[in-house]
Parts: structure tokens; sequence; C-alpha cells
């Protein structure tokens, strides 16, 4: 009788090893040469090594000849590493935008009950002034960003689970045909090109209308950034509606309710998690999005007076690094990377929350099944 | 059972005048809304006149015609002289949209008009606002849906007829200092009003026209529901067309189709002229050539998605075989699909940060192609490998079972088998990914960007840049290693470096429409793709379903 | 992200007798040996005295000349019948022979697959269905339907009853309702109460009237989706093989409840277990392949000495 537990550390050991007993010795040769050669190149490359070569054509050779002599395993092993590679890029997307903001966050370091926070100030004052004074404030870019998500969102949230109500219960058949790939084009529509149209057109057109004081208006900014983030919403709101299954609409519809009150009352209430999760990874877009807001807004950080006048647009995160990238250097450049990691860190939140929920509402209607 | 229920008649009797004063009224409104959306654009201007008479009152007008007539359709329900089935309420969600209509209108009304200053403008937005929602809520769905509705239309177009906002008129709000002032004149209130009340009296008609209740609420919703799509598509036809319209005819100049009057080209040592001349897309831009182009954009903008295609799709395949065929459901593949999902909605402009500071680095230090390449080559990543892994799951276990029954190892099996049925989603997925990145700007901003308008002689010559040398890392490529244009790009360099003016001296046309026609092309670039990534899906679906 | 699947809009137009996609694999597999079997059907004319039945009581459901295509499909071919009131008709018949599609033309769910063409005439209480005009909410109202898979709703056992009666507006437990304190919660209970113990369910779930449906077992499901449909208060029920997901202990409760449910409504009852037909319909209507109605009279009549030879056969177990 065994007592202790076996712990995973062993089972893992027990596994490798029988792995090992049932794999022909070359083909252990071939593996071990292509790993130690695939994460030496990895280590040579953040050298910035010119051997990386030398060792990526170390892999590609033994990967060929696992290919010839052992095909099984090392497809097997080729198309595991390409999938880790998914983990490994997200990772180091965390750790370069980090490392190159942690000057930023240090600088503008403040104090709170006598401990230093890094990065605060970036957070409680709200002057952007790199070349007078060397203050960097995220605020008026967190500001803009949020008025721009706002009203992106009051245009993609209601208009993109409309439409996916219409693409996926209301349109005959032949409509939809035409709405759908409609929907999908206006996703293809290249933002810089929006962001050009919003220029020329727009904004002269507000500027005039409302007799503004120079060009860009955090409402326009938003209307166009909703219409760009429209399609995500409406595709992934299709889906949620489309896995609520047939019969129960059926049910419904055959206790003499109207399409109508079948869609409100059991079709959207039983999608709902997929739909909230659709206007999330709407949300998601709409703060993400660079070029259109780049393009119209003013590039200056700064408030509006009053903060809710959506007149005036001043800069956003993402607008703030594509303009001043170019531009910018030491500190400034840090406080950009610093606008990055808010950008990434709201972005990815909002993306793991709409996971959650996704996966929420496979469970409730899986149990149905 | 005992009968709680109530019955009907199971065929309704048409009651003709009240369907067709039910159906002016929606006729109107969709009018209306066609008239409000031309005045918005500024087809028409609101002081010209219409058979004699002002546009604006024109349109107040027909605003209290349509404001009369869906009270009188809700009045002749209420008083039962039709026979219609309306609810006890129009519901909560009229009564709040409703009351926080009014509610707003009270404190314009206060607050600019009779100018209550301070907290003045509360009491009466409060009362209107509270008076809205008690009509909309507590009297019967025929009332309450359709006399504030009716109601704000009547006091809309009876300001516009007593001319209160006529050519003059403008409101500016108090609080907003002058370097971020507002104003307010009748060019934008009037349409945008006009716009809504017609919406409004729209939805309510529709809903009197089927006789309230659950189907007046089915037919008041498909109304607006239909008019959404509809909108959603007119932006989509208008903004493509409104591009075409724009950039085609520069992007067209001095077209030639013949023998020999293209640019000569030189392939594997043989000379020989193109026989279509297209100066556009075959010049760089400089005083020295008749007619600017976007060449070097172009080429740019090809190597970039090809470069961005043989890093990524290779990866993302493979991952996606991995994932559906052979991990188990298990940590490493949570983690993954976490990952993969989140590198999918992580901005464009983390991507290009992230490609800043970790390739160029390694890649000599300055902007260049390759960074460019591969920046947009993890972004196709996720793209390719969603839909990939969905082409693969979606072909039916029973051909893996059959073929493994057959005694044929797994990755024959996946070979001969799941990739076959699984080609075209993954061939569209990676069209689609392509579509998108084609037009990404942002990490192309930070990584690669090139100079402005780049003449003919900087179009980067991937193929002859390949140099063997005797050192690691013994090939080279200075064409990857340079900075590049493309064409999304160039069209941002072309907006901050200024629309105004020509583009140079002698050039046959001005900055803007040069921008235009850059903006044409790539929206032909992306469009491309997207048309055949869709055709080929619903090809492949037709043949399916078949 | 992903697309709906592709196979939806076939299964919908092409398999009627299944309304859930889950069911489609046995669907498939169903209609795969009735084709291989129809082979042993033997040739014979159809006579119209075999399809005319006379019965005492009032006629509830009469169908004239009824045809449906969908698209080049003809799925059912001059259906004539009338149906009794306040008893039980059941229709067999192999799978794809349009019994169910029949059944969905009572109700007019039809109208929900967009390839169906419905031509000649159907008459509930003696009112044309299929003319101009016609209030398919009052419609749906009278006729009850209960499907093959059991399809409660996300919801409470109690809203799953009342869903109906609130739709239509009989009860009122909305918000605005209870501030005005017109709230009916306990017509509502009252109202669930007896629908339940009408299905037999009541004793079962009487201490549990907040629980999600979904919680149910299959058997409990399916009567709670005959007491979703009593609540509206119908007159006709139709059922489409609402025991063929269920094991034989709910199978047979089921039935029970059939048989009691005859005494008040009319029941027309789609199935393909013919010992189930036998055991509670009052009358029987054979239908074969290719859309026709064959034969239609006393189930006992059918049972022991039909007309047709091909319904003798199928009812021998020859095919089908």
């Amino acid at each position: 009788m065994n007592l202790i537990p076996r712990s995973r550390a062993t089972d893992w050991i027990v596994d490798a090893r029988k792995f090992v007993d049932e794999t022909p010795t070359s083909a252990l040769v071939a593996l071990t040469i292509g790993t130690v050669s695939i994460l030496s190149s990895l280590g040579l490359f953040f050298t910035a090594s010119p051997l990386t070569s030398v060792t990526l054509l170390v892999f590609l050779v033994s990967a060929a000849y696992g290919w010839i002599r052992h095909r099984e395993l090392t497809a097997r092993a080729v198309t595991m590493a390409m999938t880790a590679s998914m983990i490994l890029i997200l990772a180091l997307i965390v750790v370069f935008i980090f490392v190159e903001a942690w000057p930023a966050f240090d600088v503008a370091r403040a104090e709170v009950f006598g401990i230093s926070v890094p990065g605060l100030r970036l957070f409680v004052q709200t002057e952007w002034a790199p070349r007078a004074a060397e203050r960097y404030s995220l605020v008026p870019l967190i500001h803009g960003t949020v008025m721009v998500t706002l009203v992106a969102t009051l245009v993609a949230g209601p208009l993109g689970v409309a439409s996916a109500l219409f693409v996926s219960e209301i349109a005959p058949a032949a409509v939809r045909e035409v709405v759908k790939p409609g929907i999908e084009i206006l996703a293809g529509i290249p933002s810089i090109v929006y962001g050009f149209i919003g220029f020329t057109i727009i904004s002269p057109w507000a500027s005039e209308q409302f007799d503004l004081v120079g060009q860009g208006t955090y409402l326009f900014v938003g209307a166009v950034v909703g219409l760009m983030a429209l399609p995500t919403v409406v595709s992934v709101a299709e889906d949620a509606l489309n896995s609520v299954p047939e019969s129960m609409k059926d049910g419904s519809l055959a206790l003499g309710t109207t399409d109508w009150q079948t869609m409100t009352t059991i079709t959207l209430p039983a999608a709902f998690s997929g739909v909230s999760a659709a206007v999330l990874l709407g949300v998601g877009r709409a703060i993400g999005e660079t070029m259109a807001a780049t393009v119209m807004l003013r590039n200056s950080p700064q408030l509006p007076e009053p903060l809710y006048n959506v007149f005036y647009g001043y800069d956003t995160l993402t607008s703030a690094i594509a303009a001043q990238y170019g531009e910018a250097t030491a500190d400034q450049l840090s406080a950009l990377f610093a606008a990055g990691v808010v950008l990434f860190i709201t972005v990815m939140f909002l993306s793991i929350g709409s996971q959650l929920i996704e996966r929420r509402m496979k469970r409730q209607l899986g149990g149905h099944e | 059972m005992s009968t709680i229920t109530s019955r009907n008649s199971l065929v309704n009797g048409g009651t003709n005048r009240y369907e067709f004063v039910a159906g002016a009224t929606i006729a109107l409104s969709a009018l209306l809304f066609a008239l409000g959306m031309t005045a918005l654009f500024e087809f028409v201007t609101l002081t010209d006149p219409i058979a004699g008479v002002p546009t604006v009152s024109v349109l107040g007008g027909l605003l209290v015609l349509i404001g009369i007539g869906v009270i009188g359709l809700g009045v002749s329900s209420s008083l039962e002289l039709i026979e219609t089935t309306p609810d006890r309420s129009a519901g909560l969600v009229a009564g709040v949209v409703f009351g926080g209509l009014w509610f707003g209108i009270g404190g314009i009304v206060a607050a600019g008009i009779l100018g209550l200053g301070g907290a003045g403008w509360i009491l009466p937005a409060l009362l209107l606002g509270g008076g809205a929602f008690a009509v909309t809520t507590f009297t019967r769905e025929d009332i309450g849906s359709t006399v504030p509705a009716g109601v704000l239309a009547i006091l809309a177009g009876g300001v516009f007829l007593t001319g209160v906002l006529g050519p003059g008129w403008s409101y500016s709000p108090g609080s907003f200092p002058s370097d971020n002032a507002v104003t307010f004149f009748p060019s934008v209130i009037v349409p945008g009003s006009v716009l809504f009340c017609s919406l409004l009296v729209g939805w309510a008609s529709a809903k009197a026209y089927a006789g309230f209740g659950a189907r007046g609420r089915h037919l008041g919703a498909h109304v607006l529901i239909y008019l959404n799509a509809l909108g959603i598509i007119a932006v989509l036809f208008g903004l493509v067309g409104f591009v075409v319209i724009k950039g085609a005819p520069t992007a067209f100049t001095e077209v030639a189709i013949g023998p020999g009057v293209g640019p000569e080209v030189s392939v594997l040592g043989l000379s020989f002229s193109l026989p279509v001349s297209w100066p556009f897309l075959m010049n760089g831009a400089s005083v020295f050539v008749r007619v600017d182009g976007i060449l070097p954009a172009v080429v740019g903008t090809v190597w970039l998605v090809v470069g961005a295609v043989l890093f990524a799709v290779p990866i993302a395949v493979g991952a996606a075989v991995f994932l559906a065929e052979y991990a188990d459901e298990g940590r490493f593949t949570s983690v993954v699909e976490v990952a993969t999902n989140g590198l999918w909605s992580t901005p464009s402009i983390v991507f290009g940060l992230f490609g800043a500071s970790f390739l160029i680095p390694r890649f000599g230090g300055s902007k260049s192609l390759i960074a460019g390449m591969l920046t947009l080559g993890f972004m196709l990543l996720p793209l390719v490998l969603i839909t990939s892994r969905e082409a693969m799951l979606a072909v039916p276990d029973e051909y893996r079972d059959a073929s493994a029954a057959l005694g044929v190892s797994k990755w024959q099996t996946i070979r001969s088998v799941v990739l076959p049925a699984a080609l075209p989603g993954v061939v569209t997925g990676i069209i689609l990914g392509v579509g998108r990145i084609a037009g990404e700007t942002a990490p192309i901003l930070v990584t690669m960007a090139g100079g402005t308008l780049p003449a003919g002689g900087e179009t980067v010559d991937v193929i002859g840049g390949f140099e063997f040398i005797a050192t690691p890392p013994f090939v080279t490529n200075e064409a990857l290693l340079q900075a590049s244009s493309a064409l999304p790009y160039q069209l941002y360099a072309l907006i901050t470096a200024g629309l105004g003016g020509p583009q140079f001296e002698d050039a046959p046309f001005t900055a803007l429409e040069f921008a235009w026609a850059n903006a044409f092309v790539l929206l032909t670039v992306v469009l491309s793709f997207y048309a055949i990534g869709i055709t080929t899906r619903y090809y492949f679906r037709r043949k399916l379903n078949r | 992200m992903s697309e709906p699947s592709p196979t939806t809009e076939t299964t919908e137009s092409e398999s009627t007798d299944t309304n859930d996609p889950t069911s489609t694999r046995t669907a498939a597999t169903a209609s795969m040996s009735g084709t291989s079997t129809t082979t042993g059907e033997s040739e014979e004319e159809l006579r119209e005295e075999w399809t005319d039945y006379q019965f005492a009581g009032e006629t509830h459901v009469a169908a004239e000349n009824l045809d449906v295509h969908y698209g080049d499909d003809h799925a059912l071919k001059d259906i004539s019948i009338d149906i009794p009131s306040e008893s039980v008709t059941a229709l067999i018949g192999p799978s794809g022979c349009g019994k169910s599609t029949f059944l969905r033309c009572i109700n007019r769910m039809n109208d929900r697959i967009r390839a169906a063409e419905v031509d000649g005439s159907v008459e509930v209480d003696g009112v044309e269905i299929y003319q101009d005009g016609v209030d398919l909410v009052e419609l749906r109202k009278r006729v009850g339907m209960v499907f093959q898979q059991p399809n409660p709703f996300p919801k409470s056992i109690r809203d799953n009853v009342s869903y109906g009666p609130r739709k239509h507006g009989d009860i009122r437990t909305g918000l605005i309702d209870r501030l005005l304190g017109r709230g009916e919660s306990d017509a509502e209970l009252e109202l669930v109460e007896r629908a339940l113990k009408r299905a037999a369910l009541y004793d079962e779930v009487s201490d549990r009237l907040g629980d999600n449906a979904l919680g149910l077992s299959g058997g409990q499901q399916q009567r709670l989706c005959i007491a979703r449909a009593l609540a509206t208060d119908p007159d006709v029920l139709l059922m489409d093989e609402p025991a063929s997901a269920l094991d034989p202990i709910a199978t047979s409760k089921i039935e029970d409840l059939i048989t009691d449910l005859s005494e008040e409504y009319t029941v027309v009852i789609v199935t393909h277990n013919m010992q189930q037909a036998a055991r509670i319909s009052d009358q029987t209507a054979v239908f074969l392949t290719g859309g026709h109605l064959v034969e239609y009279d006393d189930t006992d009549k059918i049972f022991e000495n039909p007309e047709s030879q091909r319904v003798e056969d199928y009812i021998s177990g020859r095919f089908g």
C-alpha cells in the first residue's frame, strides 16, 4: 500500500522515463539537439548575436533529419513548439513593454503613507509637458480613451446587438447573404482610411457646424471608432445567439408569442453572457483603436473643460503613442511605453473577462443538450 | 382549465381607415427621416424654399402633421373606436426613454431659453420628465406610447414653424470656457431633431399599425432593426463609394494599355516592356516624373505581407494542428487559448511597441522592413490560429476514426484527411487575416516607417538584396534592414505632412488628390483580400452543404 | 469569429421530423433504415374510402387537399382529414412520410421554415387558418404544441409554466404592475399549480417551483412542457413524438397523461411507436412514404383489420 500520494513531479518523471524507454535513440538525439538549438537560437537572438543563424541552421537540420526518420514524433514536437510560441510571444510582449516603461514609473514615484509608490504621479497629476517641465501624466490620455470608448460603446453596443439579432433571427436568407458580408467588410476597411475620411470630411464639418476652436472632437472620433468596433460585436454576438437551441425558440413560438417576444425573453437572456462578451470585446477593440484617433485628434494631451465636453478631443493612450513615438526620447519614450502598459493591461482584462463569460455560457447551455 | 386567458377572434378584420392613417404616418415619418438626412449633410439648406415655403417650415409642418396623426391613432384606439389589443402599459423601457427625453427637453428649455441659472433648470426638467414617465407607464399602452412621441413632434414642429430657431439663432453653453466653446446652430439642431422625432413617431405608429400589444411591439421593433441594418449597409456603401469617387480619377491618371507602353522590366536577364502603363502605381514620387506615384509603398506592402505570411502561417497552422489533433484538454491548452485570445485583442499599437523594443535593437537598431514583417507576423498569428483550429475541429471525427481504423498513423491521418478537409477554412482565415494586417498602420509606424514621398529609386528590392558573407550570420539582406514605405503608412505620412497645396511644383494633382488616390489603392487592395476570402468561404460552404 | 454551423438550415428543411439539431444523427439513421426497408413496400392504388372516416362528435380540425412543398421536395400530397374534438388522434408512419409536417401545419409552425410552401386548407374551429389576417398569436394559443425533445426554457419551473399567459398579457407580474399594486402573483401561482397538477407533475416539483427547469429529468421536463402548453388554455394539443426521448417509465406516465387529457382536449399525436398508438389513441391516421395519407379510421380497425395492404404490411412490421 502506498501511503505517500504520488506528487505531480514524480508522475511527470515516470511519464518521461517511459517516453525515453519507448523512443528510439536516434530520435531522442535529434529531439535533444533540436530543443537545445532552438533554445540557444532564442538566447542568442536576445543578445543580438550574429551566431543566431548558426544555431537556427542546426535546428533546421535536426528537424529535417527527424522529419525523414521519425515523422510522427517530429510532427508532434514541432507543432507543440509552435503552440508554445504563442505563450512565449505573449510573455515577451509583457516583459518588453514593462521593461521599457519602467523608467517612467521609476521617475514618477510618489509617497503614500510613507511608502514610495512607483508611477503614482503618472496617475495623479494632470499635466503632460515633456519639453518644458519633463512632466508626464497619463490622466489626460486615459480620459481621452474613456471618452472615445464611451461614445464608441454607445454606438457599437446597441447597433451591434441589433444587427446581430437582425442577421441571426430576423433577416430573410437572401438579405442575410448581403448584410453579413457587408458588416464583415466594414471591419476590413483599414483604420487609416476611416481616419483619413474623418480628418478631411468629418472634423472640418464638425468644427464648422459647432463653431469649435480648431479640429478634433471625442464625439466624432468615438462615433468612427464605434463603427469600426461594430463588426466585432456583431460577429461574436451572432455566434452567441446562434448557439441558443432552435428548439427553445420553437417552444416559445408554439405558445403563441411573437418573434420579438421570443427574442427578448428567450433568445437574448439565454445568450446574454455571449452577447455581453461580444460587447466587451467590442470595447477592447475601441480602446485599442489607434490610427483613426491619431489622425482625427489634436495630439496635445490635456483635459477639456468641462470634463464631459465631447466636442474637444485631445489625445488618447493609443494616439499619443502613435503621434509622439517618432520624436520621443528617454523619459518621454518610457512614458509612452507606460501608456502601452495601461492599454495592454486593460485590454487583457477585457479579453480574459469575456472568455470567462463565454465559457460560462457554454456550460449553461451545455446542461440542456 | 378555467379560463383566465383572454380570447380574441382568430382572424383580424381590417379597420381600413385606421390602418390607412397609421400607414400614412409611417410613410411620412420615413419621408421626414430622409429629408432630415439630406438637411444634415447639407444637400438642402434650411432657408431654401421647397415649393415656395422655406424648408424649415416644411419640416415643421410635417412634424406637426405626424404628431397629430400618431396621437389620433392612440386616442382612437383608447376610445375603442377601433379594435386593438393594447397592453396595460407601454412598459418600463419606453417609460424611461420618454422620461429621460422630456427631462432633457425641460432642462434645455429652462436653462437655454428661459435662462434659469444655477440649479433652476432642474425643477422644470424633473416635472416634465416625471410627467412623461407617468404618462408612458401608467396609462394604457395605446396612449402611453403615442402621446409622448406625438407631443414631442408637435412641439418641435411648432418651434420650427414659429421661426424661433431662425437663421440668426444660436446657443452655446455658458459653462464652457472660450477655448473649449461649443455653439449649436439651427443647421444641426433642426435636422437632428427631425431625425429623432421621425424615428420616435415612426416607431409609435408602427406599433399602432399592428394594433399595439405583442404584435405592435413586434412591428415597432422590427422597423427599428431593419432601419439599423439598412443604415449600416448604407454607411458601408457610402464610405467605399466616396473613396472610389474621390480617389479613382487620380489613381487612373494616364493609364494606357498597349504593347510596349509600360516601363521596362527585366526578369532573369530578359528585359521587355510591360503592355500596361499605370503611372500612379508604377512611378515613385519626385520632381523628375510627370505623374507622381506610390510604387515604393505598393512594393513595400507586398513584401510586408509576404514576410508576415511566411513567418506566421506555418507557426499558426502548426499550432492549430497541435491544439486540434494532438493536445488533450488541460492546463497547457487553456493557457494557450487565453494567450491566443489575448493576442487577438491586443491593440495593434502595443504590437508596434513590442516590435520597436524587441526587434529593432536586434536588427541593426533602426526601423527596418524585417521588423515590420515580423511585427505584422505576430499580429497575424492569432488570427490564423483561431480560424485554422476552428476549421480543423469542424472536420467530423468519423473521418479521423475511419482513417485510424485502416491503421494509418496519426500524422498521415492529419496530412491526408484532416488538412485537406480543413483547407478551405484555413485558407479563408489566412486571406482575411492578411486583409486585416495589410491595412494596419500603427505597428509599422513605429517599426519600419520610411519617408513621406519616396521616389521610385527607393523601392525596396528584397530579392536583389541578398548577399552571402564569410562571417556569421553568413547571409545578409540590406533591403530587409532598411526602412521602407507601405500603403497605409504612406497615407498617414501624407496626412501629417499636410494636405494643402500641390504635390510638387509641376505635379498634375494636389496633395489632397494624391492622398485620396492613395486611400483608394489601399482600400482596393484590402477589400480585394476580403472579397476573395468571403467568396471562397461562401463557395466552399455551398459545396459542403450540397 | 466562428460562423454559424452551415448545416443547420439543411437539417431544418430536409428532415422536419427533427426540430432539434441534437437529434439529427438519430433521424439520419432512422431515415436510412426507412429507405432500405421501403423497398419491401408493395405498390397499390390509394382509395378515397380508406380515409373517409365517419365519427359521431364534432369536427375540430379539418384539412382539405393540403399540399406542402419544401423547395423541390413535395412533402405532403393532397391530405384531407377531419379530426374529431376531445379525443386522441394518432398519426403513424415511417420516417419522412410527412406526419410531423402535417402536425406543424395545424399551428402554422411551418411558417418558421422559409422554404416551406403550404397549399390547400386547414380549418380550426371552422375558421380557415391559411387566409390573410389570421392572428398567429391567437391560433397558437388555441393550438398548443409539445415537441419531440423536451425544450424547457432556461428559467424557473414557475416562469416556464406561466410564460405563455404572461406574454399574452393575461397575467401581470411586471415591475410596474407590482408597483401599482395590480400584480397578480397569486393568480400566477394558482395557474402554475393548476397546470402542473393537470400535467401530473405538481407533486414532484411543488417544493421547488423556483428551481431552474433544466435541472429536471427528461420525463419531468416533458411533462413541464405539457403543463406549459396547457397554461395558455388551448383546445387542441399537438404532440410530436413526445415520448421518443424518454425511458419506459416516463413514457408510461406521459401516455396515462395523454389519455387523461383527451377528456378535455383534442389531442393529435405523432408517434413512431405503434403499440403506443394502439394503446392511447381513439383513431389512427397512417401516412406512408411519399407524403400520402393512406388510411384513417378507428384505431382498432386500423390495427386489426386495415383495408390497405401496405398499411397492413406496415402495421405488421414488414417495413418502416
